[in-house]
């Protein structure tokens, strides 16, 4: 196990390590790519592993301040002025107090101003806390299954191949990690670059350039939108207190001290309309990313012409940025709105996601699109989770992105091998694949039970804790039960369209397309790739105690922002 | 201080324009009457720049002394010495550098020291723009970037039909554009019965409360006219096309910077004090702020929309330098709202439109020539590199090139860590910082959503010729030009590109203080 100081030193590694392998596997022999990759892979997930292990056990650092008595648990019963929202731990080049972390950072990166101290600069500002540990894990588990599933693929300069997939590793976990709002858009947009040339270069389909296009122009143009929205957080921010700061922490610890001094009437003023204005901007990125309904035309191209490993990373890992960063920055940065709009808002889009995922799934004639669509409807889940700002939903929110990260991936897997196999995923081309691919079609059995929500398995927990945050006996609204029945309409749906699927495809008799090779069940690369993943979807469904109890006070401190931006609406609406 | 000590006192203000045009003329000179071989004529001009900003140096007299009084009478003084003139004359001396190296192969060896000479000119001209204090010097300053221009624009070799009409279609237009600007001036001149700009920026705002705020609000109109189309503003724009795609290669990566840099420098220096007149004249300065503020939409809008169209890279790149006038132009109409008039008790600044202005200008500098370097560098006439689809393939066929390239056109996307970015970033944040008690303050917010989504277009045709170099296989390989100095000047762009990007504090801090010591 690592100590503190040893963690704090080894954290950025997480980053250089996938650049650094990015930039030798692209100088590398091709022959080589394939070893280097999955040695590189596996370093990085041991890396991680020990990492977040260490992390999540470690006394005193992390364990210490989460107990029932923490300071923001104890002010929000009091109503006193907000203590601190985040604490991220581990951040290198924290400048100790006594031996202690004070979660600040000495590496300055963008520096705008040097006229006073309060005009701080952005910074290289990373750091562990209960939100994103296990997305980071997370990351580099399915980075590791996407390179493995890579050994058997016949690509085209692979070398190039698993060095743009690294690269969008370092993406990804830069946002997850991030605690600066620039670096996080930073990383953010980073993802786009390697993402725009794996699905143009080694895309399946004919229409792969003007799918990366697509993804690539809708993504950046959100994006965009989100950086106005975080230049004028950061500005509003120094407008009321006269500092000016980049990071997520410190940003969102002022904004709830000054929600806390404003009271109802002032509300309904500056902060209220601001506030509305920089959701809305923050929010687009986000939507795009995950996507949410209107905006999640450039997925079904994507999700399907894009090689294999690049559809687990999309839908695994860059998916879960968009939502993680609703929870990261949405909703401490502008509570009141995310309350005010960001509820009926995202809570109607999440719905109509949900629903409209689920039937344009069942509609599907191709595999890999309907993995696709159901995504959507899974994400739809989570936002819509996340809305009903009690423990319950953002934790079970927060758990079934890393869970459906899990089985997503592992289905998108899945349906690539047999894409490999037969190069094609229509479904009505198949037929009784359990008497020639039995392996396979276990596999694909699990990870269809997970995703349904079988008890045992991970999304079961997810899915019952989001829907007990939904039906919130104490706090009974008819949003929340309207919002809860959709939910759990579409649970059955989802149940529905995958348990159709694997009928179509699995059982019943033999039917395959005609293919030149004599196909064979799963290679050993596969196998270890998606048995990893199978076996986490279990541990997960079993003892999800040990993820829960880390994200619990992190969940919590988002819950009271929720909490008190609730009860100022309300007071709001009354004295109105 | 009398008059006439001021006026001895400021021809050490110009020593280093003077050495400019000395090196000109030596070159002149040296063609006239000696075969002077090609790298001699490269030697001389690059040591008249480095000369040049030595001089700045060595001899520096501060228009203002250490207590921030002035040393010479700046109300007579038709040149100033201030942080501002030197970091535009330091900046057109630095890519004046490039540009030397970028010309060195540019026309036949008998010819290339009257081309450099020109050049030389023309930064001395820009120098003298970011100097000038006087209605006159600032139009001389001008003068002297256009005139030589048109000789450029001729001098090279291998000068087809479309060369040739390209040029004569830009001095007909430069000379127009100037009509306007000395039309502008002269109801500068007839409002306030003066021609030194000190003089002006404090007599407009006084009179254009009265009557005569009409009459000031002509001469800016014309003004931006006349100066629109230097810097390649909508809808001064027309002549940039045709002659980016016919124009030969190195006045074309001059013209699509020298011009902007001088251009926004007289922008700033006869624009920046409106808002100034805002107690006085909130009216006036409203209208100066909007009509700078409709132009920066319609340039970056049009500008974009029209790049959409292109299939020559000449032309995209013409009319992507349209668009990137807007955004600089938001800078501009944010820049008078960010007057001390607005600024409220212990507003300290991070981001103004003057700053964003020239930050995002020495990031256009570098992509914009580094990107027409490289272009120039592919081009061949066994097989020439015209469109979109020339490049097919270039990642394969030529790595380096085409990484470099796309550096650079992730830059104009503005992606991170890429100098396009950070200037982009300083912009919008200059225009959402706007002072609360400014006028048009929730305007400018739109301007920089406008300036996002335009981003966001901008993004869909660098990203085709990014598609076409990486992802499409050759036709038939390009075959570079020989002039390896092309390529060096587009390995020097793409560093600035990449360091400023990544580090832009030094940048941001010159900017500053050529911005706020003014």
């Amino acid at each position: 196990m690592l100590n503190a100081e040893q963690i704090r030193f080894l954290l950025p590694a997480l980053l250089v390590l996938p650049l650094a392998a990015a930039v030798v596997l692209r100088l590398a022999d091709e022959r080589k790519a394939k070893w280097l990759a999955v040695v590189f892979a596996l370093l990085h997930l041991i890396l991680t592993l020990g990492i977040v292990f260490s992390a999540v056990t470690n006394e005193e650092e992390f364990l210490a301040r989460r107990d029932a008595s923490s300071p923001l648990t104890a002010s929000a019963k009091s109503g006193a002025s907000a203590l601190p929202v985040f604490v991220p731990h581990f951040v290198p080049g924290d400048p100790l107090l006594d031996g202690k972390e004070t979660s600040t950072t000495r590496y300055s990166v963008f520096i705008i101003s040097n006229d006073s101290p309060n005009i701080k600069p952005a910074q290289f500002f990373i750091g562990l806390d209960g939100l994103n540990v296990w997305l980071v894990a997370l990351s580099s588990v399915i980075l590791f299954c996407v390179v493995l599933i890579g050994w058997d693929e016949q690509y085209e300069k692979i070398g190039s191949y698993f060095s743009w997939l690294f690269l969008l590793a370092t993406g990804v976990i830069g946002v997850f990690l991030s605690f600066d709002l620039l670096m996080f858009y930073v990383f953010f947009e980073l993802t786009l670059i390697p993402v725009l040339f794996l699905i143009g270069s080694w895309g399946t389909g004919a229409m792969r350039r003007e799918a990366a296009k697509k993804l690539f122009v809708y993504t950046l143009a959100g994006g965009l939108i989100t950086l106005l929205g975080i230049a004028g957080v950061v500005l509003f921010v120094y407008d009321q207190t006269q500092i000016l700061t980049f990071s997520i922490p410190e940003l969102a610890q002022l904004i709830q001290k000054q929600l806390h001094l404003v009271d109802a009437d002032k509300l309904s003023g500056t902060w209220r309309t601001a506030q509305v204005y920089l959701f809305l901007a923050l929010a687009v990125g986000f939507a795009v990313k995950i996507p949410l309904v209107p905006f999640h035309s450039w997925l079904p191209g994507a999700y399907s012409e894009a090689p294999t490993g690049v559809t687990v990373m999309l839908s695994a890992l860059l998916a879960k940025m968009g939502t993680f960063g609703l929870l990261r920055v949405c909703l401490p940065l502008a509570p009141d709105a995310t309350v005010i709009v960001g509820l009926p808002l995202l809570g109607v889009l999440g719905s109509v996601g949900i629903l409209y995922g689920a039937f344009c799934a069942f509609a599907q004639s191709d595999a890999r699109k309907l993995v696709a669509y159901s995504s959507i409807s899974h994400l739809g889940f989570c936002v819509l989770a996340m809305l009903a700002f009690n423990a319950q939903g953002l934790g079970g929110s927060l758990l079934h992105m890393v869970n459906h990260g899990l089985s997503t991936g592992a289905m998108f897997i899945l349906v690539g091998m047999i894409y490999r196999r037969y190069q094609t995923t229509r479904i009505s081309d198949f037929g009784g694949l359990w008497n020639k691919l039995p392996v396979l079609t276990f596999f694909m059995m699990v990870i269809a039970l997970a995703s349904v929500g079988l008890p045992g398995l991970n999304n079961f927990v997810s899915e019952m804790l989001m829907m007990a945050g939904l039906f919130d006996l104490r706090e009974l609204s008819w949003k929340g039960l309207t919002f809860g029945l959709i939910a759990g309409f579409g649970i059955f749906l989802s149940a529905w369209y995958t348990l159709t699927l694997t009928r179509r495809m699995f059982f019943g008799p033999l039917k395959e397309p005609v293919v030149s090779s004599p196909v064979m069940d799963m290679t050993t690369s596969e196998k270890v790739s998606v048995g990893f993943l199978t076996t986490l979807c279990l541990v997960l469904g079993l003892f999800p105690q040990l993820v829960l109890d880390t994200m619990k006070r992190d969940v919590d401190s988002l819950a009271v922002i929720a909490k008190d931006a609730k009860q100022r609406v309300s007071k709001y609406n009354t004295t109105k | 201080m009398s008059p006439d000590l001021t006026l001895q006192k400021v021809f050490s203000f110009v020593l280093p324009e003077i050495v400019l045009v000395g090196g000109a003329c030596l070159l002149f000179l040296l063609a006239a009457f000696t075969k002077l071989p090609r790298i001699a004529s490269l030697l001389v001009a690059l040591i008249a720049l480095v000369v040049s900003a030595s001089v700045n140096y060595l001899f520096h007299i501060e228009s203002q002394n250490v207590d921030g009084t002035n040393s010479i009478l700046v109300t007579v003084s038709p040149v100033l010495n201030t942080a501002f003139s030197q970091w535009i004359r330091l900046t057109a001396v630095g890519f004046g550098l490039i540009l030397a190296l970028m010309f060195f192969d540019e026309c036949e060896e008998d010819r290339t020291a009257e081309f450099l000479a020109c050049l030389l000119v023309t930064i001395s001209g820009v120098s003298l723009v970011g100097a000038a204090n006087d209605l006159i010097v600032l139009f001389l300053g001008l003068e002297l970037i256009s005139i030589p221009t048109y000789v450029m624009l001729y001098l090279p070799k291998n000068l087809n039909a479309k060369a040739q009409e390209s040029a004569l279609k830009y001095f007909m237009l430069s000379v127009v554009s100037s009509a306007f600007l000395l039309f502008g001036f002269s109801y500068l001149y007839g409002t306030t019965g003066t021609t030194n700009i000190e003089v002006i920026s404090k007599l407009i705002p006084r009179y254009s409360s009265s009557d005569l705020g009409n009459q000031s609000l002509i001469a800016f109109v014309l003004i931006l006219t006349g100066i629109g189309f230097r810097i390649t503003a909508f809808p001064f724009h027309f002549y940039a096309p045709d002659v980016y795609e016919g124009g030969p290669s190195g006045p074309v990566a001059f013209l699509s910077f020298i011009p902007k840099l001088a251009g926004f420098a007289a922008l700033w220096k006869l624009i920046g004090f409106v808002g100034e007149a805002g107690n006085v004249a909130p009216d006036f300065t409203k209208r100066v702020m909007m009509m700078v503020w409709i132009l920066a939409a319609i340039s970056m809008t049009a500008g974009n929309v029209m790049a959409l169209l292109q299939t020559n890279l000449r032309r995209m790149l013409a009319y992507s330098g349209v668009a990137n006038t807007g955004y600089m132009l938001i800078g501009l109409s944010v820049w008078p709202a960010q007057s001390e008039l607005y600024r409220t008790d212990g507003y300290r600044f991070f981001a103004s439109g003057g700053d964003g202005i020239l930050v995002y200008l020495v990031a256009y500098g570098a992509m914009s020539i580094g990107a027409l370097a490289l272009l120039a560098y592919l081009n061949s006439d066994a097989r020439p590199v015209r469109s979109i689809d020339d490049l097919a393939g270039l990642g394969q066929s030529q790595p380096t090139v085409a990484f470099l390239l796309a550096v650079l056109l992730l830059s104009f996307i503005g992606l991170p860590l890429t100098a396009g970015f950070a200037g982009k970033l300083l912009l919008f944040l200059s225009a959402m910082a706007a002072p609360p008690t400014t006028p048009l303050q929730e305007l400018f917010r739109v301007l920089a959503l406008i300036g996002a989504i335009n981003a966001a277009i901008a993004s869909f045709y660098y990203l085709r010729v990014i598609m076409a170099l990486y992802l499409r296989t050759p036709l038939q390989p390009v075959q570079p030009s020989r002039s390896v100095l092309l390529l060096v000047v587009g390995i020097i762009c793409v560093i600035m590109t990449l360091g400023f990007g990544i580090y832009p504090w030094p940048l941001i801090q010159s900017t500053r203080w050529a911005a706020f010591s003014l």
